[in-house]
């Protein structure tokens, strides 16, 4: 399977990082055709800029500053997130990624005369996330689990009708063990293998 | 009061502007004391840097002066007004790396040493408001879980001890509004701010 595996912490010898590196090898260990977009390491912009926000039913190869990263997200058939969750959601760098590059042309269309726009990502046929939370499970839910639900849904209907989606989340960072952290890297590695 | 408002839209000619503008208005004609904080007219940064984050859990957490000038305005705030288009469901980016790297250790919470669970620190902020677009209707917002919506009057709330009221102005279908129905917007979200006590 293609897989494009998005990927936003400023740390690189970080343990969301390391959980990066495991996720990859899991998923090479399965022979999967693999991509690996670290936008912090490629010093990503995730700000939608005023050309951008102007243009933004205009046609793809007006913005060929994306081109590459429009190019990847049509190639893939599988889309891996590998992030901490920051303020109930994905790092601005992440939401910046989709903010920008699920963008007209390549996510989806607005056909002449249409109200709503028209989803086009069906090459995208699975969407699976590895996070991290600071946080207890329970202030998640509290939170109203945004994050979860940006991509679990929001982006989940713009992809394949049949797309299937998982979350595998690590709770309360701020007071895990060693142990239990190893624990959780060696269950993202073996459901990477498995995709 | 004191009122800090927070905006995010790269288009100064835009209708998300118009709404800043209104609810300053509104603001300044209740006698409010209000400080706007324009992330794209300051070219703010996308996201904390390493240093940052790694900074972020020790005593001196705000590396960035206009960070420390950005903290020092929400410790001095007893509402905090957020005017910025939903995009994905969610804030721009923009505006949420203003969360990131202003909400620091010591700001927005503290963490308890011998739990290790964090406690909020924003219980002076009595108002959060959100002042937002949407491109889609209101019931598939609803279907996506209206998550920049959460994020300010759920997880941000958390951070006030959950004491803070808030008030949510959405704008849905913003394509499908007519001229009229653009300007009863701004009449509301000016009249908003006028009462916000």
């Amino acid at each position: 399977m293609k897989v494009l595996v998005v990927h936003a912490h400023p740390d690189p010898e970080s343990f969301n990082h390391e959980l990066m590196q495991r996720v990859v090898r899991g998923l090479r260990s399965a022979d999967h055709d693999v991509r690996v977009r670290d936008l912090y390491a490629e010093n990503f912009d995730p700000r939608l800029s005023l050309d951008e926000k102007r243009n933004h039913i205009a046609p793809p190869d007006t913005k060929p500053q994306l081109a590459e990263y429009y190019d990847e997200l049509r190639w893939c058939e599988a889309l891996v997130f590998v992030h901490p969750t920051w303020w109930g959601a994905q790092p601005a760098m992440l939401k910046g990624w989709i903010d920008r590059v699920w963008a007209c042309g390549v996510a989806w269309e607005l056909p002449e005369g249409a109200k709503r726009l028209k989803p086009t990502l069906h090459n995208v046929r699975r969407i699976v996330t590895f996070t991290t939370h600071g946080s207890p499970w329970r202030i998640n839910a509290l939170q109203g689990v945004p994050g979860r639900r940006i991509v679990n849904r929001s982006l989940r209907v713009i992809c394949h009708p049949l797309c299937r989606t998982r979350w595998i989340a690590l709770y309360s960072m701020d007071s895990s063990t060693p142990d239990r952290r190893e624990r959780f890297l060696r269950r993202a590695e073996r459901v990477a293998s498995r995709l | 009061m004191r009122v800090l408002v927070i905006h995010a839209h790269p288009d100064p000619e835009s209708f998300g502007r118009a709404l800043l503008t209104a609810a300053l208005d509104g603001l300044s004609r209740a006698g409010h004391d209000a400080t706007v904080i324009d992330l794209y007219a300051l070219d703010y940064p996308g996201g904390p840097t390493r240093d940052e984050w790694r900074a972020y859990e020790t005593e001196s957490p705000v590396l960035d002066p206009m960070v420390a000038e950005h903290v020092e305005l929400v410790r001095s705030a007893e509402a905090l007004v957020f005017v910025y288009p939903t995009w994905w469901s969610a804030m721009p980016a923009i505006m949420k790396s203003w969360l990131e790297r202003t909400m620091v250790m010591g700001l927005a919470f503290t963490l308890d040493e011998r739990t290790r669970l964090i406690r909020p620190g924003l219980g002076h902020v009595r108002h959060l408001v959100g002042i937002s677009t949407y491109g889609s209707p209101r019931w598939y917002v609803k279907l996506v879980n209206d998550n920049g919506r959460r994020t300010i009057t759920r997880t941000l709330r958390l951070s006030t001890g959950g004491t803070a009221r808030t008030t949510w102005l959405p704008l849905y279908t913003l394509d499908g509004q007519s001229p009229e129905g653009r300007t009863a917007f701004l009449d509301r979200v000016r009249r908003s701010m006028e009462k916000l006590s």
